[in-house]
């Protein structure tokens, strides 16, 4: 029996539990970084909404930047091995190409930048991503295997 | 955040805003489509970010999204969310076509008969406020987006999101008579330029 966890805008959440499946529904410009240690099997899903964290915010989850060290930190407390995740991400739409106004507002292409810049900082193995374009995405983990799918609004579903 | 979004004199601005605003995008729209379209109070309320999607029923559910930005000394957001099939209704309406004849959307005269829609809207909205509180803003040109509901509050989110976890919401809901035409009227007021005018008349 499956049990949904829905991760909400800035949100992160983690589990052990082999029928959890942690969601991040219609993700536009946000994006859901996911991570799992098939060996452990934990994982986790990050929804984060701005690509960098301002001052002093405390709730670091909302950023990617500061969500993506957060969502490594609840897994290596789960049990999680650092060098055993494997990390995949999605999402990064722009969602607004309405003439005039769609620069300003591309927040998911800055989002997907600094994704990918953490990734690399931090040395985390990506194996795979979905990102851009013009259309909202859903998200989801299943704890038991590690499988990420992505749909979109087509309904046609992925696997990452 | 300098002024708390629960400061009395901020909450009768904002809930002269709602009240004369949101009407007259009401009777904007009532006009435009040649039948009366009625609204429910306004409500003005305070809700963290993350909840925000399930208030149109939830993130994955798939709508019609008009959005434009407000500019000038009142500054914001303004959306109008509705259902795909609300959507083609409203498009039948707009036209002057009998219900059902729309059938999609993917048309660029459905897209831009909800432009307007949201157009009309946004623009009596904002004349509103001018007239009850003196602070003239100015629509953008309006995008039409289908898609999932959450993706599309991306857009009025981010912004949001930059100053803190929770969003300050002016909603309501228009109803055609006859309760076959629901649409979510939203506004996500810039606060800066409220509380200016807050210290002003204080």
């Amino acid at each position: 029996m499956e049990q949904v966890i829905t991760v909400g805008l800035g949100e992160v959440a983690v589990s052990g539990q082999s029928e959890a499946v942690l969601v991040a529904f219609g993700l536009g410009s946000c994006v859901g970084v996911t991570a799992y240690d098939p060996v452990r099997k934990v994982g986790g899903l990050l929804h984060a909404m701005l690509p960098q964290r301002r001052n002093g915010d405390k709730n670091l989850t909302k950023y990617v930047d500061s969500g993506i060290p957060e969502l490594l930190s609840k897994l290596l407390a789960l049990g999680a091995k650092r060098e055993q995740l494997l990390w995949r991400y999605a999402g990064g739409a722009q969602m607004l190409t309405a003439p005039g106004l769609s620069d300003r507002f591309n927040i998911g292409a800055q989002n997907v930048v600094m994704t990918q810049e953490v990734m690399g900082h931090y040395l985390l193995r990506v194996l795979s991503q979905d990102t851009g374009g013009y259309q909202g995405r859903t998200v989801r983990l299943f704890i038991a295997d590690g499988r990420v799918l992505v749909r979109g609004i087509s309904g046609s579903e992925r696997q990452l | 955040m300098d002024v708390p979004l629960t400061d009395e004199r901020l909450r009768t601005i904002l809930q002269v805003m709602a009240n004369t605003g949101i009407e007259r995008a009401a009777d904007g729209l009532s006009e435009m489509i040649g039948q009366r379209i009625n609204m429910t109070v306004p409500t003005i309320t305070v809700v963290p970010i993350a909840s925000v999607p399930e208030r149109i029923g939830g993130a994955e559910s798939m709508v019609v999204g008009i959005y434009l930005a407000a500019e000038g000394e009142m500054s914001g957001h303004v959306m109008l969310i509705l259902s795909y099939e609300d959507a083609m209704r409203l498009v039948d309406l707009l036209l002057g076509q009998p219900e059902g004849t729309t059938t999609e959307l993917g048309d660029p005269l459905c897209r831009s008969a909800l432009a307007e829609a949201g157009n009309i809207a946004a623009s009596f909205f904002l004349n509103g406020v001018a007239s009850a509180l003196g602070v003239s803003g100015r629509p953008s040109p309006p995008a039409v987006i289908v898609d999932m509901a959450g993706a599309i509050l991306d857009i009025m989110l981010v912004t949001a999101g930059q100053l803190g976890d929770e969003v300050l919401l002016l909603e309501s809901l228009f109803e055609r008579a006859g309760r076959e035409l629901r649409l979510f009227f939203w506004v996500l007021p810039d606060l800066l330029p409220l509380r200016s005018l807050t210290k002003e008349s204080g």
